[in-house]
C-alpha cells in the first residue's frame, strides 16, 4: 500500500514541489541543530538596520544582528515545534480515538467524547493564550498549549475510522479466537489507520507552525531564542521607519514553508485516499 | 489546488492583519475635543490603587487634591488646588494647618442624598489618605506617609477603624485640615499633589466598594462618561468650580511660551474642552498610524519615529513639514532607567561572608564595566538620553554634572580581569534570571544586554529570560525577590530628590520601592539624617556621598534619563506635560477652532 502511495505522490507535480520544499527546510533545520548554520542569531554582528550586502544577506536589525542568520534558526524554532506537537498530539489523539472507536458508547468513550467536547468549545487561541499564561515563564508552555488543544481532530477522525475497521471480519477472527481487546487494538486497528494519521500529522504540522509564529507574534510564544513570530513582531516596530528585512524575511519563509506543506499534505490525502483516486 | 490557494490568501491576510488603521468615527456634534494618546491603560481610577503613569493622569482630572503644580511654570513650583493657600507651617516643622476653599462639590451622583453632590469637607480629605492605610482598600500610596504622620501607622495597626480619630490627622472644622509630623517632612505638601492624595467622598466608597476603581465619584473638573481596555471619555463637570485662569499666577512665560498661543486663556474659565478623549494605544506603531491619520491630538513620539521627526539632533529641531502642522517640545524626563541587581539574592547580592561579599560585589562591577551606555542610548534613546552615574538624575538640582562619568564607561577587559581576579569563570559565573514584561522592545533590550555580557565572558545560558505578560506581573515578581536582574524605570513622584535617594534606603526594601533591596548601614544613616532637611548645600553633600555609596558598591547599572519628544496639533493650545503636573494640564487644554467635530 505504502509503495503504491508513494507512486501515486511521485506523480502529482505539486505534491512533489511541496515535498522538496518542506525536504529544503528540514535540512536547514537539521543544519541548524546541528551547530552548521545560524548559530549567529543573537550576536551583534553589524550596525543597526543594515540593508542587504555580502555579509548581511538580509540586512540586521535595530540592535545589528544578522537577519539571515535569524531567519535560519527560525527555520529550527519552527521544526521543532512542527515535530514535538505533531508527535505528540498525533500520539495522543491516535491512542484515545483508538480507545473511543473501540468502546464506542462505552463510558470510555463517553468520557473521552466529553473532554473532547469541552477542549473544543474553548476558542483556540484564547485557550493557547490562557495555558501559555498560567505556564508562564516555561519553555514548554507553548508547546502544551498546542498538544492539549491538536489531538481532538485527531481523535475524532481516528475514532470514526476505528469503528468502521472493528466491523471487518478479520477483527471479528481475532475476536472469536480470545484475542485481548488492546492487543487487537495496536497490532489490528491502528495500524490499519496508518494512512490517515500521516495525513493529519501534515496537516498538524502546518498548524502548528503557524500557531507558533501566532503565539510568538502576541508575546506567548518562544520564551528564549528566536522565531519568525518574534521576527514579525519586531517588524511591526520597524516598516513605518521604512525598514523591512524582518517582515520580508520571516514573512517570505513562513509563507513558502506553509504553501509547500499544503501542497504536500494535498497530494498526500489524494495518494492515500483510493477513492479518490477512482474518481 | 483550491485550499491552498485558500490558505495562502487567509495568511496573507494574517500578516497584513496588523497593518491597518483603526477606524475612525464621526459625526456632526459640535462639540470641544481633545483626544489624547497614551501607551498604556490605567488599571484603576481609584485615587488609592493610582500607581501608574497612566491612572494618574486619569484620576487628577476625576478628582481633586489639594495642591497641585503651576500650570507653565519651569522649574516647578506648587499652586493651591482646593487648598486655599500654602499650608501654615509651625516653627519646629510638626505641625500643618491647610485650610480649604469653600464652595468646592463633588459631582452629582446616587452615592449621595437626593444624588446631589455635597460640598467636600476636610474630613473627606482625612478619610481619603486615611484608606491608604486600610488594608481593605487595596491602596498602594501608604508609602508615601508612612511614619510620618504621628498616629496613622498605630490607626493601621489597631484595626483602620474610620470612626476614630488619628492623633496626627484631623479635620479642625469643615475647611480646617492639621496635619502633625512625627519628624519634619519638607516633602509633604508635594506628595498632597499626588493622585494618591485625591479626595474622594465615603458615601461613595460605602456604596461602590472595589467598583469604585471603574466608578469615580470626584469633584475634578471632568467625570467619567465610558472607559474600556483602549478608551476613555471623560466629559466637562459643569459644576466644576468658576476660578478664572490666570496666566501670571500659573507662571507664564512670554519669552519661550508665546509660539503656543496661551494668552487667549486668560480670563476663561476651565476646563475649556467639552471632553477628554484618552486613547490607550501600546503599540507605538498603531499609536503612531493614528496620529498621523489626525485621529489624535498629542502623541509621546515613539523613538523609531525620531528620525522621521527631528531635522536635527543637537539642538532637538522639529522637521519644517511637521512643524507646519504641529507644535514640538523636547522635554527631559524626569526620572531614570536603571538595572538593578538583586541585592537579596546571595549569589550576587549582600553575602554573610566577607569573602563571598567581596566577590559577590567584583561580579557586579565587572557587569557594570561590560554594559555599553553608549551603545544602549544610540539604539534604544536615540542618543539624545543623557547618562549619569549612581541616582541622582539629571531632573534635580543634586545632579552633579561634573561627576566623574568613568562608572558609565565601557570596558570590557577591565571587566573581565576584575572577573578573573575574584574566581568567577564560566562554569561558577551563576545563572541570573533577566526580567521583563512582555514586549518586542522589552526583550530587544534584554538581547542587548545579553550581547553586553557575552561579550566580558557571561555565557550566554547563564543570562534567561524571564518574561511576564504584564508590568503589574513583573512588578510583583520582583517585589517578592524573584528576579536577579531588574530592569526597570523611575519617574519621580515629587521634585525633589529625596524621592531618588529613597530607592535604596534599606527600610525600603520589597515590597518597598528599594527593589535592589540595598541595605547598606551607612546609606541608611545618612539618609535618616537628611531626611528632614529641605534642599540645601548641606543635603546636597550628603546626597552626592550616599550616591558615591552607590557607586562604589556596583548596586545597579544606572543610568539614562530619557529625552522626550511631544507633538501635538497645530488646533491645540496647550503645553502638555508627563512629568510633576501630569494630567494636571489637560483643566487648561483649548481648541484654536471654536468647534469641532465629536463622536
Amino acid at each position: 500500500m505504502m509503495n503504491d502511495t508513494w507512486q501515486r505522490l511521485k506523480s502529482d507535480r505539486y505534491g512533489m514541489g511541496g515535498l522538496m520544499v518542506v525536504a529544503a527546510f528540514a535540512f536547514i533545520a537539521i543544519c541548524v541543530w546541528s551547530g552548521l548554520l545560524g548559530q549567529g542569531w543573537s550576536e551583534v554582528s553589524g550596525n543597526r538596520w543594515e540593508s542587504a550586502s555580502a555579509s548581511h544577506w538580509f540586512g540586521t536589525n535595530l540592535l545589528g544582528q544578522d537577519i539571515f542568520q535569524r531567519t535560519l534558526f527560525g527555520t529550527a524554532t519552527a521544526f521543532e515545534v512542527g515535530l514535538i506537537v505533531t508527535l505528540c498530539s498525533t500520539i495522543l489523539g491516535a491512542l484515545l480515538g483508538a480507545l473511543s472507536g473501540w468502546y464506542s458508547n462505552g463510558w470510555l468513550d463517553e468520557v473521552i467524547l466529553w473532554i473532547k467536547g469541552v477542549l473544543d468549545s474553548i476558542p483556540f487561541y484564547l485557550f493557547a493564550a490562557a495555558i501559555a499564561y498560567a505556564l508562564q515563564g516555561n519553555t514548554w508552555a507553548m508547546h502544551v498549549a498546542m498538544i492539549v488543544t491538536f489531538w481532538t481532530t485527531t481523535a475524532r477522525i481516528i475514532r470514526g475510522e476505528v469503528i468502521r475497521i472493528k466491523q471487518r471480519e478479520y477483527i471479528e477472527a481475532a475476536q472469536a479466537i480470545g484475542l485481548p481487546d488492546l492487543l487487537i487494538i495496536f497490532r489490528h486497528v491502528l495500524p490499519n489507520t496508518f494512512h490517515i494519521l500521516l495525513v493529519q500529522a501534515s496537516i498538524v504540522f502546518v498548524a502548528a507552525i503557524n500557531t507558533e509564529v501566532i503565539l510568538s507574534f502576541l508575546g506567548l510564544g518562544i520564551q528564549d531564542g528566536v522565531s519568525w513570530g518574534l521576527m514579525l513582531a519586531e517588524s511591526s516596530q520597524e516598516v513605518l521607519a521604512g525598514h523591512f528585512g524582518n517582515f520580508i524575511a520571516a514573512g517570505s519563509f513562513l509563507f513558502i514553508l506553509l504553501m509547500g506543506f499544503n501542497l504536500l499534505a494535498d497530494s498526500l490525502q489524494d495518494a492515500v485516499d483510493t477513492r479518490r483516486v477512482i474518481q | 489546488m483550491p485550499n491552498t490557494i485558500k490558505i495562502a490568501m487567509l495568511l496573507g491576510l494574517l500578516l497584513l492583519g496588523g497593518c491597518g488603521d483603526p477606524p475612525a468615527t464621526q459625526n456632526d456634534v459640535p462639540v470641544k475635543t481633545y483626544k489624547h494618546a497614551m501607551d498604556g491603560a490605567p488599571g484603576s481610577l481609584d485615587p488609592a490603587q493610582s500607581a501608574s503613569l497612566y491612572a494618574n493622569f486619569m484620576v487628577v482630572n476625576l478628582y481633586d487634591t489639594l495642591y497641585r503644580y503651576k500650570y507653565l511654570a519651569r522649574p516647578y513650583q506648587l499652586q493651591p488646588n482646593v487648598a486655599a493657600g500654602l499650608p501654615e507651617i509651625s516653627d519646629d516643622g510638626l505641625r500643618i494647618t491647610i485650610r480649604l476653599k469653600p464652595g468646592v462639590y463633588f459631582m452629582d451622583d446616587p452615592a449621595f442624598a437626593q444624588g446631589v453632590g455635597r460640598e467636600l469637607h476636610a474630613h473627606d480629605f482625612v478619610y481619603s489618605i486615611k484608606r491608604h492605610f486600610d488594608p481593605a482598600s487595596r491602596a498602594q500610596g501608604a508609602w508615601l506617609w508612612q511614619n510620618r504622620i504621628e498616629g496613622l501607622d498605630d490607626w493601621k495597626v489597631a484595626g483602620s477603624d474610620y470612626d476614630t480619630e488619628v492623633e496626627g490627622l484631623r479635620a479642625l472644622d469643615d475647611y480646617t485640615i492639621q496635619i502633625t509630623l512625627i519628624q519634619p517632612f519638607p516633602q509633604l505638601i508635594h506628595t498632597l499633589t499626588q493622585a494618591y492624595a485625591a479626595i474622594v467622598p465615603r458615601e461613595a466608597v460605602e456604596k461602590y466598594g472595589q467598583m469604585l476603581s471603574s466608578h469615580p465619584v470626584g469633584s475634578g473638573p471632568f467625570r467619567l462618561d465610558s472607559r474600556n481596555d483602549t478608551r476613555a471619555v471623560l466629559v466637562k463637570n459643569p459644576d466644576f468650580r468658576k476660578e478664572p485662569f490666570d496666566l501670571e499666577d500659573e507662571g507664564y512665560d512670554p519669552a519661550s511660551q508665546a509660539d503656543l498661543g496661551l494668552h487667549v486663556l486668560q480670563g476663561k474659565i476651565p476646563p475649556f474642552v467639552d471632553r477628554l478623549e484618552f486613547e490607550f494605544i501600546t503599540e507605538d506603531a498603531a499609536r503612531w498610524n493614528a496620529f498621523s491619520a489626525g485621529e489624535l491630538d498629542f502623541i509621546k513620539v515613539p523613538v523609531s519615529q525620531f528620525d522621521h521627526v527631528l531635522s536635527t539632533r543637537s539642538p532637538l529641531k522639529l522637521s519644517p513639514q511637521l512643524g507646519e502642522r504641529y507644535h514640538f517640545e523636547a522635554s527631559p524626563e524626569s526620572g531614570f532607567i536603571y538595572t538593578n541587581f538583586n541585592m537579596a539574592d546571595e549569589r550576587l547580592g549582600h553575602h554573610p561572608d566577607p569573602h563571598q561579599a567581596s566577590r559577590n560585589r567584583a561580579l557586579r562591577c565587572a557587569m557594570v564595566k561590560a554594559f555599553d551606555w553608549e551603545k544602549r542610548n544610540e539604539i534604544f534613546f536615540y542618543n539624545i538620553g543623557r547618562v549619569f552615574p549612581g541616582a541622582l538624575a539629571p531632573a534635580v538640582p543634586e545632579y552633579d554634572p561634573d561627576a566623574d562619568i568613568s562608572y558609565n564607561r565601557r570596558d570590557v577587559q577591565g571587566a573581565i580581569e576584575l572577573l578573573q581576579a575574584n574566581g568567577w569563570n564560566e562554569n561558577t559565573l551563576p545563572t541570573l534570571d533577566y526580567g521583563f514584561p512582555n514586549s518586542v522592545t522589552e526583550r530587544q533590550i534584554f538581547e542587548q544586554f545579553r550581547n553586553f555580557m557575552m561579550d566580558a565572558g557571561y555565557p550566554s545560558s547563564k543570562i534567561r529570560p524571564m518574561i511576564f505578560a504584564t508590568y503589574g506581573d513583573y512588578q510583583r515578581a520582583y517585589s517578592q525577590g524573584k528576579v536577579a536582574l531588574i530592569n526597570s524605570s523611575w519617574t519621580m513622584d515629587y521634585p525633589d530628590a529625596e524621592n531618588l535617594m529613597q530607592l535604596y534606603y534599606g527600610p525600603n526594601a520589597s515590597p518597598g520601592s528599594n527593589s535592589a533591596n540595598y541595605d547598606n548601614p551607612d546609606y541608611n544613616r545618612l539618609y535618616e539624617a537628611s531626611a528632614a532637611m529641605s534642599e540645601s548645600p548641606e543635603r546636597t553633600a550628603i546626597y552626592r556621598q550616599m550616591n558615591q555609596m552607590l557607586i562604589d558598591d556596583c548596586v545597579s547599572i544606572n543610568g539614562i534619563s530619557r529625552t522626550l519628544l511631544f507633538l501635538w496639533d497645530r488646533n491645540i493650545i496647550m503645553k502638555p506635560d508627563r512629568s510633576f503636573l501630569g494630567g494636571y494640564f489637560m483643566r487648561f487644554v483649548d481648541l484654536a477652532e471654536p468647534s469641532r467635530a465629536a463622536p
